[in-house]
């Protein structure tokens, strides 16, 4: 009797001890691969309040997919691209991601958009061993993982945070244009807060004094008040934690008021459509940003070709929106094909950690992800608008 | 056809006036009940929303469908009790405890507000409700120590009894369902006091119920505050669904949803709360299936009507490329929207009874049996 006991108790133990390296291994899903075949999926906002980033990125992603494909796949197997429409709503996010999963079965999320959105669906994702690959929001809980939870490696991101590019284009415009009483106007959200912790980390840092702080709400479309508080504070330089319409309001009333004032852009400001609606008003304004902006006329070799062939695909021009999620399909097959012929779940993340470096060809900072970052890239760059276009100032920044 | 032969007043306060209800009824509880072992997890997430979304259609239908107060701040209810179950929890207070907060807190700010409406009327009361609710959405930007402010708040998992129950799970389901059921039956028992009594005849005229002595404000303020309690219970289980709630979520858009789902269920009867619930959650996953299937369906179609294999693919990939056109599926729901306020202004649950009485009075069914009968008093015409 106690001698099968005895053996009952080792077979017990050896389960045991044999299941427990497994349980901490991170689980990563082989489904969505088949001979011919990648499955992938993303949700975007294709009708809600950020659909003006959520149309070109889908786009880009489309091209990238299309230009793939074309080309013979990765090691002859065709990317198949599932995109589905959230509308900002995190609801919507939960469920298109479950229905992603279960109904089209796919390898991995690429560049799904949005911070509650992508936040709300994030454990489903990770639960069922399906990566979730460069979210278009640069929110930390996207590239930040506790090594204890294994399902946590399987987050990355190549966006370049708001709170590191802020702070790396604050320092490098009070360093060199010697600021003394710098201010900032930020959206009053959960962007608008990374921007300002950026900034307030930044200014702690090299022990400067904020000379004002504003903010405005989403949406907003009058900012006399903030100008008027920031004017009247004495701000020599303006940090703008916006995104399209607000860079040009506030450029405006500052105009009006007669104020000169040098202004900063977060990354987000960093798109072709400030200085295409603002005009002469945002002439001069700086912004942090990830990668130059190529314009048509001006560009050249495969940029060139890239911006005509998305031109003659969806009859819009290409923008910053569309060359990241250009970049997010190109960055996961770039990862895919070196994965090798039988490529699995857990071949894609031990080449998304091999620190192998992929290089877009828009010429951005190399991105590199190892076991302990899952962030590509803090490197920033400073550029301005001048005669219209967003020209490069400084690269390679960093705080 | 069948005629109930009512006696007395029991007889018409009856939960199920015949045993019909109870076989139609006991089915469909038997069929929620297997489902989560039954349906993927898609759908049981789908679900899960249903059952939230009609447990607080319910609650709106109380204000808004019964004591005929108007509400556009319902969004705010919920955050509120979303928040409350979200702070609590950081403080490892158990899951019944601020599943219970949640509401008493929400209900007595309903209350709250309640008071400053009984002046209001009609649209005055709708911009009041609306100012309601984008105070607490700007409370919860600001709050941060509380609230932590847009960045917003991760919700832990649900821990029942010592027991972990994902929000994936049959449990949580089961416990969404529950609310549900027992919000319909606290719902149509609340009804049938003098309580529920008191709150139809406010709804029909003011006047009339305060001349037969119903004390009109402290109705409306329970209605309120009732109102906003339950949505206050279901913010809880919105939030634990969601895993993550952030002042963003809480707009004005949601508020809009929330009518949307009484006024395609149909703002008469509690069953128009489930069947807008089931509407405003399940039409989005269902267009998307239409989107992906429909183009092989109707190139199937076309092959079986003699079309060539490559004219089939042909037709496939025009009709799934008009199928993903952007924005398509929200210009389908807006019309859907548009037609039922146009033509169908009981909801779905007024189709339904006209579908069932048509049958059953077949030939003889008459489309004025379900004309507008009431007639306002003039003073009451234009508020």
């Amino acid at each position: 009797m106690s001698k099968s006991f005895r053996a009952f108790g080792l077979a017990v133990s050896a389960v045991v001890l044999t299941h427990l390296p497994a349980a901490a291994q991170t689980k990563v899903t082989n489904e969505g691969i088949s001979a011919s075949e990648i499955v992938i999926g993303t949700h975007q906002d294709l009708s809600g309040p950020i659909k003006g980033w959520g149309v070109p990125v889908a786009n880009g992603m489309k091209m990238a997919t299309e230009e793939i494909n074309v080309s013979g796949g990765i090691n002859g197997r065709k990317i198949k691209l599932v995109v589905e429409d959230s509308g900002y709503d995190p609801k919507k996010a939960v469920l298109a991601s479950q229905k992603l999963i279960e109904r089209d079965k796919i390898f991995a999320m690429v560049g799904p958009m949005g911070s509650p959105t992508v936040l709300a669906a994030q454990d489903i994702l990770l639960d069922a061993g399906v990566l979730q690959l460069f979210p278009l929001t640069a929110a930390e809980f996207t590239f930040k993982f506790d090594a204890a939870k294994p399902q946590e490696r399987l987050k990355f991101n190549n966006l370049l945070p708001y709170v590191e590019s802020t702070r790396a284009a604050l320092k490098y415009m009070i360093e060199t244009k010697n600021f003394k009483k710098p201010c900032i106007m930020h959206q009053d959200d959960e962007y608008g807060k990374n921007v300002l912790d950026g900034f307030n980390q930044q200014l702690a840092v090299m022990k400067v004094q904020p000379a004002s702080i504003t903010s405005y709400k989403r949406g907003a479309s009058d900012f006399s008040a903030q100008v008027a508080k920031m004017k009247s504070d004495g701000c020599d330089l303006v940090v703008l934690g916006a995104v399209l319409r607000e860079p040009i309001g506030t450029m405006s009333e500052a105009k009006k008021l007669g104020w000169e004032v040098t202004f900063l852009g977060a990354t987000p400001v960093n798109v072709l459509e400030v200085p295409a609606l603002g005009k002469e008003v945002v002439e001069g304004l700086y912004a942090a940003s990830n990668f130059e902006i190529p314009y048509e006329d001006t560009a050249k070799g495969k940029v060139k070709d890239w911006l005509v062939n998305y031109k003659k695909m969806f009859n819009a021009d290409a923008n910053t929106q569309a060359i990241i999620g250009y970049n997010a399909v190109m960055t996961f097959a770039h990862y895919a094909n070196k994965a090798g012929k039988d490529l699995t779940g857990q071949k894609m993340l031990d080449a998304l950690e091999s620190g192998d470096k992929f290089q877009d060809i828009f010429n951005s900072p190399p991105t590199v992800f190892s076991k302990t970052n899952h962030l590509a890239t803090t490197v920033t760059q400073v550029q301005q608008v001048k005669n219209g276009r967003w020209v490069l100032v400084k690269d390679n920044l960093m705080f | 056809m069948r005629f109930l032969f009512k006696t007395d007043y029991e007889d018409d306060i009856k939960l199920f006036p015949h045993s019909g209800y109870l076989v139609s009824y006991g089915i469909l509880l038997a069929l929620l009940l297997i489902a989560p072992y039954v349906l993927s997890s898609y759908l049981m997430s789908q679900l899960v929303f249903v059952c939230i979304y009609a447990t607080v259609g319910v609650a709106l239908l109380i204000l808004t469908g019964f004591t005929g107060q108007a509400s556009l701040g319902h969004a705010a209810f919920l955050a509120i009790g979303a928040y409350t179950a979200a702070y609590l929890q950081k403080y490892n207070v158990p899951f019944p405890v601020y599943f219970l907060a949640a509401g008493l807190l929400t209900g007595c700010i309903g209350a709250m507000v309640g008071f400053p409406a009984l002046r209001l009327q009609g649209i005055y009361l709708v911009i009041a409700t609306i100012s309601f609710a984008l105070i607490v959405e700007e409370v919860l930007a600001r709050w941060e120590s509380v609230t932590n402010g847009n960045e917003g708040m991760r919700v832990k998992t649900l821990s029942l009894l010592g027991v972990a129950v994902p929000r994936d799970s049959p449990t949580f389901y089961f416990l969404c369902l529950a609310v549900l059921v027992l919000t319909i039956v606290g719902t149509l028992n609340l009804l049938r006091s003098p309580t529920g009594r008191a709150f139809v005849a406010i709804r029909d005229s003011e006047t009339a119920a305060r001349s037969m002595g119903v004390n009109v404000a402290l109705y409306k303020v329970k209605s309120f505050a009732i109102s906003a309690a339950i949505t206050g219970f279901a913010g809880v289980l919105f939030a634990h669904k969601l895993s993550f709630i952030s002042p963003e979520m809480f707009t004005l858009q949601l508020s809009i949803e929330f009518i949307i789902v009484i006024l395609i269920g149909g703002s008469f009867s509690l069953h128009g709360a489930v069947l807008g619930a089931i509407f405003i959650v399940m039409i989005d996953p269902f267009l998307t299936y239409l989107k992906d299937d429909m183009p092989g369906i109707i190139a199937g179609i076309a092959a079986a009507f003699g079309a060539g294999a490559q004219e089939a693919a042909d037709v496939q990939s025009r009709v799934a490329a008009f199928a993903s056109l952007n924005g398509l599926k929200g210009a389908i729901y807006g019309i859907i929207i548009v037609l039922f306020v146009l033509f169908e202004p009981l909801g779905l649950y007024g189709r339904w009874l006209k579908i069932k009485l048509f049958f059953q009075l077949f030939p003889l069914y008459k489309r004025a049996t379900f004309k507008r009968q009431k007639i306002y008093v003039k003073s009451e015409r234009n508020r």
